[in-house]
C-alpha cells in the first residue's frame, strides 16, 4: 500500500505538486493523467524520492519512504520511464541485472532471474541475452527497460510514459503484456500517461492532476458518469463517454444467455471492440466463447447500448 | 594517381642520395642510377615501375597494400647499398644521406599503404599489429647494419649514449606531463561537470594558457620556479629549477590540461539524459553512476583529448631543450647550430615516428571503447 499524505512540492514558492493525499492499494493499477506541466512526473518521483517533497509524507506498507538512504528506497521500487533509459554500453543482460548486482546476489540467482525475465517478456535469452541495446528494436528495449525495472522483484513499480515512444501496435501489445505480467506477479504499478485510451484500458483506478492540484482520484467508472470538474469532463471528452465506459469492462461480463451466429469473441475482449465487431459486421448479436472455447452465451447489440448509456 | 606522379617524380627526376665529402660541405646529387650499382639499380627502378602500375590500375587494396609494404622494404634497403657503394673504403669523414627522391617515394608509398588500410578498414587490433610488424622491421633493419652508412646512423654512432638518456628523457616529459595532466584533469573535468558555475571558469583559463606561445610560457615558467627552488626547502634537490626540466614539465602539463578537461566536459555531458535517469532512478549511488556509467559512456571523448595531448606533447617536448629540459630537441637544435641536417633529423625523425605511433594506438584504443562501431562492422 503506498499512502501520499498531504504531499508538496515548490520550486521558487510555486507548487507544481499541491497538497496531494491519496492511497494506492496493493496489487492495482492507478494510472496519474494530466495536462502537461500539472505535475504528474513530479508527483511519481516523490515516491521513489528521485524528487524530495517539499512538505508532506508518503507511507509504503506503513513505513515512511525517508527511513532509509534514497538509493536504498530505490532499488526496491522498479522505475521504467519513456525512451527506456538503457545502458548503451552494457548487454541487456547486464542492464537486467544491474539491480541485482548493486544488492549483491549471487550469479546463480542473477542468471536465474535474467533468463526467467527474458522468458517473460518473450525475448529469447539465446538471442538477446548478449545483445546491446541499440541492436533492438524500439518495442524490444522498452520490454527490456521493464524486464529491468523488475529484476529485483519490488512490490512497486513506477512507470513514467513507458510506451510513449511505441508505435499503436506494439503499443497496444505492451499494454496487454503489462497487465498479464502485474497479475502474475501481483506488483503495484503506477503509470503516468498523456493518452487517456491508455489509462482506461490499464487503470483500477485513475488520479487526474490538474495545475499540481488532485482533482479527482477515482474508478474510471466513476470519472466518465461522475466527473469532478469541468476538466475532468473535458479531458475524458464528452462524446467519448459512452465508449470509455464499454472499454472498462469485458464481454465476459455483458454476457446474455442464449445463442447468435457468427464467430464467438473472447469473453476477455473489450465491450467497446465487441460493439465494434458488431456494427462493422451488420449483426445485433454475436457469441460470447471462454479462453478454452466452451460458448458462455451471446453479446447484443441491445445490451451494450443499454450499458452504454449515462447511468440513472 | 597522385601517388604514381609522386613515384614517377621520386624515381626519374629527383635525386636518390646526397654525396657529401663530409659533413657540412654542399652534397653531390645522384639518381638512382649513380648512387647504386648498375644491377641494383636496374632491380630497383623495375621495382619502381610495377608498383606504378599497380597503383594506377585498378588493383585491389590488399594487393596495394603488398605492393607499397615491399616498395618501402626496397628503398629502405636500398638506401643503404647507396652509402655502402658511394663512400670511398676507408673514408670516415664523407657522409651519403637520402636526398629528395628518397623522401618523396617514401611519402608516396606511406600514402599508399595508409589509404590502402584505410580502405581494408582492419579491426584496430590489426592496425596495432601492422605498427608493430612496421617497426620491427625498421628495427631489423637497423640492427643488421644496413643502414650504419647512412649520415644519419653515423651522427647517431658518434652519440649513442647521449642519444638514449635524450630518448628516455624525451619520453619522460611527454607522458610524465600527460600523466600528471590526467591525474589532475579528469577529477577537475568530472567537478566542471557537476558544478556548473565553475565550468565557464575554468575552461576560459585554460583556454588563455593554450594561447600563450610555448617559449613565452617557458619563460613565464622561470622566475616563479626559480623562487620555488631558493625559497621552498627540499624543492631544488627534487629537481625544480627555473630551468631545465622542471619548466619544460609544468609547462607540457598545463597546455594538457585543456584538452583533457574539455573532452571530460564534453564526453560526460553527452552521456544521454535517460541513461543516467534511469540509473539514478533504480538506486546506483552518484559514485556508482560516475564509474559504472557516465565514464565507461564518455571515455571515447576523454581518449581523443588524451590522443591529442600525447601527440602534441611529443612535438612539443622538442622544444623544451630550449631551456635545458633534454629530449631529442637537443639533437635538432645542435643541429641547427653547426647546419649539419642529418643531426637535425636524428632528433626529428625519432619524435615523428613516436608521435605517429602514439595516435596509431590510441586511435585503437578509442575504437575499442566505442562499442557501437565495433559491433555495427561485425555484425
Ligand atoms: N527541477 C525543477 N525545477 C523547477 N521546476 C521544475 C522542475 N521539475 C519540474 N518543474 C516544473 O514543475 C511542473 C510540473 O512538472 P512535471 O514534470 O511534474 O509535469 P508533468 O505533468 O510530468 O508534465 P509532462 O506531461 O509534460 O511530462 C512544470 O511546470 C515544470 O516546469
Ligand atoms: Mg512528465
Amino acid at each position: 500500500m503506498i499512502e501520499i499524505d498531504g504531499i508538496t512540492k515548490r520550486y521558487d514558492g510555486t507548487a507544481v505538486v499541491d497538497n496531494v493525499t491519496m492511497t494506492i492499494a496493493p496489487r492495482t493499477v492507478t494510472v496519474i493523467v494530466g495536462t502537461s506541466g500539472s505535475g504528474k512526473t513530479t508527483l511519481l518521483r516523490m515516491i521513489n524520492r528521485l524528487v524530495e517533497p517539499s512538505a508532506g509524507a508518503i507511507r509504503l506498507d506503513g513505513d515512511d519512504n525517508r527511513s532509509m538512504p534514497g538509493y536504498e528506497l530505490r532499488r526496491r521500487i522498479g522505475y521504467a520511464i519513456q525512451g527506456h533509459g538503457l545502458f548503451p554500453h552494457r548487454t541487456v543482460a547486464q542492464n537486467i541485472a544491474t539491480v541485482p548486482v548493486l544488492l549483491g546476489w549471487d550469479k546463480a540467482r542473477i542468471d536465474a532471474k535474467v533468463a526467467e525475465l527474458l522468458a517473460l517478456f518473450q525475448l529469447d535469452p539465446a538471442i538477446f541475452a548478449a545483445r546491446f541495446p541499440h541492436e533492438l528494436s524500439g518495442g524490444q528495449q522498452q520490454r527490456v527497460g521493464v524486464a529491468r525495472a523488475l529484476a529485483a522483484e519490488p512490490k512497486v513499480l513506477l512507470m513514467d510514459e513507458p510506451f510513449g515512444a511505441l508505435d499503436p501496435i506494439i503499443r497496444a501489445k505492451a499494454q496487454a503484456d503489462l497487465l498479464d505480467i502485474q497479475k502474475l506477479l501481483k506488483t503495484t504499478i503506477v503509470l503516468v500517461t498523456h493518452d487517456m485510451d491508455e489509462a482506461f484500458h490499464l487503470a483500477d483506478k485513475i488520479a487526474v492532476m490538474d495545475k499540481g492540484e488532485l482533482v479527482q482520484y477515482g474508478t474510471p467508472a466513476e470519472l466518465v458518469t461522475n466527473p469532478a470538474t469541468e476538466f475532468v469532463q473535458t479531458l475524458i471528452g464528452a462524446s467519448e463517454r459512452p465508449f470509455r465506459l464499454l472499454s472498462i469492462e469485458t464481454a465476459g461480463q455483458a454476457v446474455e444467455p442464449g445463442t447468435a451466429d457468427g464467430q464467438p469473441v473472447d469473453a476477455a475482449t473489450s465491450q467497446r471492440d465487441v460493439l465494434s465487431e458488431l456494427l462493422w459486421t451488420g449483426r445485433d448479436a454475436l457469441p460470447v466463447a471462454a479462453a478454452d472455447g466452451t460458448l458462455l452465451g451471446k453479446v447484443t447489440l441491445e445490451g451494450l447500448a443499454r450499458r452504454a448509456a449515462r447511468p440513472q | 594517381m597522385v601517388i604514381a606522379l609522386l613515384v614517377a617524380y621520386g624515381t626519374l627526376v629527383a635525386p636518390f642520395a646526397t654525396f657529401r665529402a663530409n659533413r657540412i660541405v654542399p652534397g653531390e646529387a645522384k639518381s638512382i642510377l649513380a648512387a647504386l650499382p648498375v644491377s641494383a639499380g636496374v632491380v630497383l627502378l623495375g621495382l619502381m615501375v610495377v608498383a606504378a602500375a599497380i597503383i594506377l590500375l585498378k588493383t585491389p587494396a590488399l594487393l596495394r597494400l603488398a605492393a607499397a609494404a615491399v616498395s618501402l622494404g626496397a628503398i629502405a634497403l636500398f638506401i643503404g647499398l647507396t652509402a655502402t657503394y658511394l663512400t670511398p673504403p676507408e673514408n670516415t669523414y664523407a657522409r651519403v644521406s637520402p636526398a629528395s627522391g628518397f623522401w618523396v617515394l617514401l611519402f608516396a608509398y606511406a600514402l599508399l599503404a595508409a589509404d590502402s588500410i584505410t580502405r581494408l578498414r582492419p579491426r584496430p587490433g590489426v592496425r596495432v599489429l601492422l605498427l608493430i610488424a612496421t617497426l620491427a622491421g625498421a628495427t631489423a633493419i637497423l640492427v643488421s647494419g644496413l643502414w650504419d652508412g647512412l649520415s644519419i646512423l653515423k651522427e647517431y654512432a658518434g652519440r649513442a649514449d647521449v642519444f638514449w638518456l635524450e630518448a628516455g628523457r624525451h619520453v619522460a616529459l611527454a607522458l610524465g606531463s600527460l600523466f600528471a595532466s590526467v591525474v589532475v584533469g579528469l577529477p577537475l573535468g568530472i567537478l566542471c561537470h557537476r558544478v556548473e558555475p565553475l565550468r565557464a571558469g575554468v575552461l576560459n583559463t585554460l583556454n588563455l594558457i593554450q594561447t600563450i606561445p610555448s617559449i613565452a610560457l617557458f619563460g613565464i615558467l622561470i622566475a616563479p620556479l626559480g623562487w620555488i627552488a631558493v625559497n621552498v626547502p627540499g624543492a631544488a634537490a627534487i629537481g625544480i629549477r627555473g630551468i631545465g626540466a622542471a619548466p619544460a614539465f609544468v609547462a607540457l602539463f598545463l597546455y594538457s590540461l585543456l584538452p583533457v578537461v574539455a573532452n571530460t566536459v564534453v564526453g560526460l555531458a553527452g552521456v544521454p539524459r535517460e541513461a543516467n535517469e534511469a540509473a539514478r532512478g533504480i538506486g546506483m549511488t552518484d559514485r556508482q553512476r560516475l564509474f559504472g556509467i557516465e565514464l565507461p559512456l564518455a571515455m571515447p571523448v576523454i581518449l581523443t583529448g588524451i590522443r591529442i595531448v600525447l601527440v602534441q606533447n611529443i612535438g612539443l617536448a622538442t622544444i623544451a631543450a630550449l631551456i635545458g629540459g633534454g629530449g631529442f630537441g637537443v639533437f635538432v637544435f645542435q643541429g641547427i647550430g653547426q647546419t649539419a641536417m642529418d643531426l637535425v633529423l636524428l632528433g626529428a625523425v625519432p619524435t615523428v615516428v613516436l608521435a605517429f605511433a602514439a595516435a596509431i594506438v590510441l586511435d585503437a584504443l578509442i575504437e575499442m571503447n566505442t562499442p557501437s562501431q565495433n559491433r555495427g562492422r561485425t555484425a
